[in-house]
């Protein structure tokens, strides 16, 4: 659905590119994660797929075509992009605010249409946050808000969502619930790219894993196979051990100390 | 069409829309030109508008000058608007108050429903002008700056109020002062003056401003006379440069003058030799010039009058 | 959080046009529903005919034009910078305006359609100077928010001495009348500028209505916008630049008015509007509304004299002020 090939981006007057080389592959019905240290290119990649960045060389393909034979509108009706970070400089309620997911579909003139109310009630109902329909934006906790912009995303009923290091400023519970909707979204059909660098809830929730380093793919793969110890230590220049989770059975990190206690 | 396009678009139409205002706007008459030398062409205002002449009845006058005009054409029963400034007689003052001249409510101005609007003729003033005209008030609109001006604007306000024979008398009469403050002077010999006209900043008279011609009929010699404007801004130190023998100033300015350590830097002030004027009499180039003459070669040549 | 009711426009106009019927009545000389009336038609007292289709006519359309133009000008750059101190006069058009008056009044030039074009083409040179001073600054057609703000101040900060500059030495009617102008009056309004102002926002206002939908795209963050499908190094210098030719045609027309652009977004806002094309034509017939109640203010208060409608409009600024600066505190 979502493909990167051999994608290299350069930022003006940096020394060595930020993306060199990845291929990627997001298919429908599946959790992508792209994990890696900062800095290592994960956040570019989307950029690359808002379109605020271009490929210096490499491709960009979404479900085939051709990333830049897509207008942004076509690109926001394909795919559903939540940013790392949003604060609407108004506030509006939260049902005016996922509501704004239609536009990649509305016209300039054209009111708002039952089916664009329709599609605004599921995203309210599969995120959970109907009871806030009435809420201002401004009086959601981090945890309401992170769903609410990921209800907005859905309302744009796109078949891929790209979820950029959503779980920043949640809780333990609020993350395991944002990682189990990204989990049933991607059940239900949609292609979802979760870049994260919450090692273990990736573990424990994607189906594939990419570890990048330095803009480059250090591992991808199942988790079971991209998880492992000497690998994970190298990109992350941390001493870590891997193992099995008793209670989720999924590989999980545990890093050591450095310094005596 | 795309984004871009329409805002080049916009562009282009305020663009034309601008140019439509300026193809609707008022616009300055170009001077007529001189083809025809035997028919006398009608004489215009200072906005070159044509002088209207009649025997007006209901005069508004938004100007200083040619209020005193009217008092000295006898006319000032006949006003019924005025400036804030016109305070002379009791036949001035009962007029309506319309402002200090400058932008007048022309809706007031309408309400006094006059048959002559004289106006003030500084660039403010060309939009109140076409609107009263538009209206179908005749306006006459003078700049009395000069003392060469005197005599037409006497005139034009004469016909334009059916007293043209006063108007003469009136003019006549300043020029034989003058003359007369002129032979009075001849031969002696002239003091450097400085006039001060503000404090802050310092201001002084050009060789534009009729203050400047009333000094030199009088008998001085105006250290400013190489500036052509008429209210140049000067500095302390230059005017101590320029060492003029005497200071003309207003009564304010007299004290000011006397009284700041400044201006001791001035040889003139440190002699004393800093003379109050009547700051009513110099107002303006009007029918009083022939007194102000007078008054300030009293000042410069005590004695020679 | 308060939704609008649809009730609010039809009111919304009503208003508009009691306000545009006061400020016929309304004036030096007072005029009742009779003289209004039959100054309108041409039957009354001529005087009462002058100064209904003469004077104060034009008047109020030319005052509700650019209450409209502004409040929709202020609306859109609040929107698209993503704050609510923005107005129609950041990105230099204020300062650029007021040069290029300043410079006609000092070369002797004047008559009200010069001075219109002097004051447009300087604000049309400010803004390009800011657009291209924030392009080089930052990075790419958009760069951050704040540099274009940035480069406004700068602009502004040179647009202001070099007006002093050209009025330190000037003449003391030049003085005068570039005060004037500068303060704001629509008192040489005319059917003429009222035609041509109303044709610009037609086609400008109505380009920044029809592309009201990237605004709200806009103001949630330059990704977030990216991410609803909105191309953002077009639509972001487009809106700009509607806004500020909107901005620039109604100071060409009546001199510099503030606080409107400013004021009516929020006002419109609290009424509960959000999405902004209805923000946008709400807060035209709002400024519309404002700009007219404020002329005829500037008219009425002080007779016979006038007040500058900069002056009138400023007045709005301090409770405005004041309640930003409460809810900052709370």
């Amino acid at each position: 659905m979502i493909e990167f090939r051999d994608a290299v981006v350069r930022y003006p007057g940096a020394p060595a590119a930020a993306v060199d080389g990845v291929s990627l592959l997001c298919p429908a019905a599946q959790v992508t994660a792209v994990v890696g240290p900062n800095g290592s290119g994960k956040s570019t990649l989307v950029r690359v797929l808002l379109g605020r960045q271009p490929l210096a060389s490499g491709t960009l393909h979404i479900d085939g075509t051709d990333r830049r034979q897509l207008s942004q509108r076509a690109l926001a009706r394909m795919v559903a992009i939540v940013p790392q970070r949003e604060e609407p400089a108004f506030p509006m309620t939260v049902r005016e605010y996922v509501a704004l997911g239609r536009l990649p579909h509305s016209g300039a003139w054209r009111a708002e249409t039952p089916g664009d109310r329709d599609a605004v009630a599921r995203a309210l109902t599969r995120t959970g946050v109907d009871d806030l329909h009435s809420r201002p934006t401004d009086e959601l906790s981090g945890g309401e808000w992170q769903r609410v912009r990921v209800a907005r995303a859905l309302a744009q009923d796109a078949r891929a969502l790209v979820l950029d290091e959503p779980t920043t400023f949640l809780d333990v519970g609020h993350e395991m619930s944002l990682f189990e909707l990204a989990a049933a979204l991607a059940r239900s059909g949609m292609a979802v790219l979760l870049v994260s660098h919450q090692l273990n809830l990736v573990a424990r929730f994607a189906d594939t894993m990419v570890l990048l380093q330095h803009g480059r793919v250090a591992a991808a793969g199942a988790p079971d196979a991209v998880m492992s110890g000497r690998v994970l230590e190298s990109v992350y220049e941390w001493p870590l051990v891997v193992i099995r989770d008793p209670a989720s059975g999924a590989p999980a990190v545990v890093p050591l100390r450095r310094s005596p206690a | 069409m795309s984004h871009s396009q329409s805002t080049r678009f916009a562009g282009l139409v305020t663009l034309a829309a601008a140019l439509a205002v300026a193809g609707c706007a008022p616009r300055e008459e170009p001077p007529r030109a001189v083809t025809d030398t035997a028919a006398p062409r009608p004489p215009v205002d200072d906005f070159r508008h044509e002088a209207p002449r009649g025997e007006a009845r209901r005069i508004v006058s938004l100007n200083p000058a040619t209020t005193e005009l009217l008092v000295a054409l006898g006319a000032a029963g006949r006003l019924v608007g005025r400036t804030s400034w016109d305070l002379y007689t009791p036949a001035v003052r009962r007029a309506r108050d319309l402002g200090n001249g400058i932008r007048p409510n022309v809706e007031a101005v309408l309400e006094m429903r006059p048959d002559l609007v004289i106006l003030y003729g500084s660039e403010d003033n060309v939009m109140a002008a076409r609107r009263l005209r538009e209206a179908g008030v005749p306006t006459l609109s003078l700049k009395l700056d000069r003392i060469g001006q005197l005599e037409r604007a006497a005139m034009l306000v004469g016909a334009a109020v059916g007293e043209e024979d006063r108007a003469r008398t009136v003019v006549d009469s300043v020029h034989q002062t003058l003359d007369s403050v002129r032979a009075a002077v001849a031969g002696r010999e002239r003091p450097r003056a400085f006039w001060h006209v503000w404090d802050s900043p310092i201001i002084t008279i050009g060789r534009g401003s009729f203050l400047h011609e009333l000094v030199e009929i009088a008998g001085g010699e105006n250290v400013y006379a190489d500036i052509p404007s008429p209210s140049p801004r000067v500095e302390l130190e230059d005017i101590a440069r320029r060492d003029p023998a005497v200071i003309l100033a207003g009564p304010v300015g007299a004290r000011r003058i006397r009284e700041e350590q400044r201006w001791r830097a001035v040889r003139a002030v440190r002699n004393g030799r800093v003379l109050v004027v009547d700051t009513n009499l110099v107002a303006r180039p009007s029918v009083r010039l022939g007194e102000a003459a007078v008054s300030l070669a009293r000042l410069l040549h005590p004695g020679s009058l | 959080m308060i939704a609008h009711r649809s009730w609010h426009w039809p009111a919304a106009i009503a208003v508009l046009f009691a306000v545009a019927a006061l400020g016929i009545a309304f004036g030096t000389v007072r005029l009742g529903l009779r003289e209004v009336i039959g100054g309108a038609a041409g039957t009354g007292d001529p005087l009462h005919v002058t100064i209904v289709q003469a004077l104060r006519g034009p008047r109020v359309l030319l005052a509700a034009l650019v209450g409209a133009g502004l409040a929709m000008s202020g609306a859109s750059l609040q929107g698209v910078l993503r704050n609510g101190l923005a107005e129609p006069y950041l990105l230099g058009v204020s300062g650029g305006a007021a040069v290029g008056a300043v410079l006609a009044y000092a070369a002797g030039l004047s008559g009200y359609a010069l001075l219109a074009l002097a004051a447009f083409a300087g604000s049309v040179t400010a803004v390009g100077a800011t657009v291209l001073a924030a392009r080089a600054a930052g990075h790419g057609a958009r760069g951050d928010p704040r540099t274009l703000l940035m480069a406004g101040v700068v602009v502004g900060a040179f647009a202001n001495a070099a007006i002093m500059i050209a009025l330190a030495n000037a003449p003391g009617n030049t003085v005068r009348s570039a005060l004037w102008w500068m303060m704001g009056s629509a008192s040489d309004a005319t059917w003429a500028t009222g035609a041509a102002l109303a044709a610009t926002l037609a086609v400008a206002g109505g380009a920044l209505v029809a592309g009201a939908r990237d605004i709200d795209a806009l103001a949630l963050g330059d990704e977030a916008a990216a991410a609803l499908g909105v191309d953002v190094d077009r639509a972001a210098p487009r809106i700009y630049l509607l806004a500020s030719l909107v901005a620039a045609a109604t100071v060409a027309a009546v001199g510099l008015v503030g606080f409107v652009g400013l004021i009516v977004p929020h006002l419109v806002r609290a009424a509960g509007i959000r999405r902004h094309r209805a923000l946008l034509v709400a807060a035209a017939i709002v400024g519309a509304t404002l700009v007219i109640a404020a002329d005829t203010v500037a008219r009425v208060a002080l007779p016979p004299a006038e007040l500058p409608l900069g002056a009138v409009t400023a007045i709005l600024g301090v409770p405005f002020f004041l309640a930003q600066l409460r809810r900052f505190r709370a």
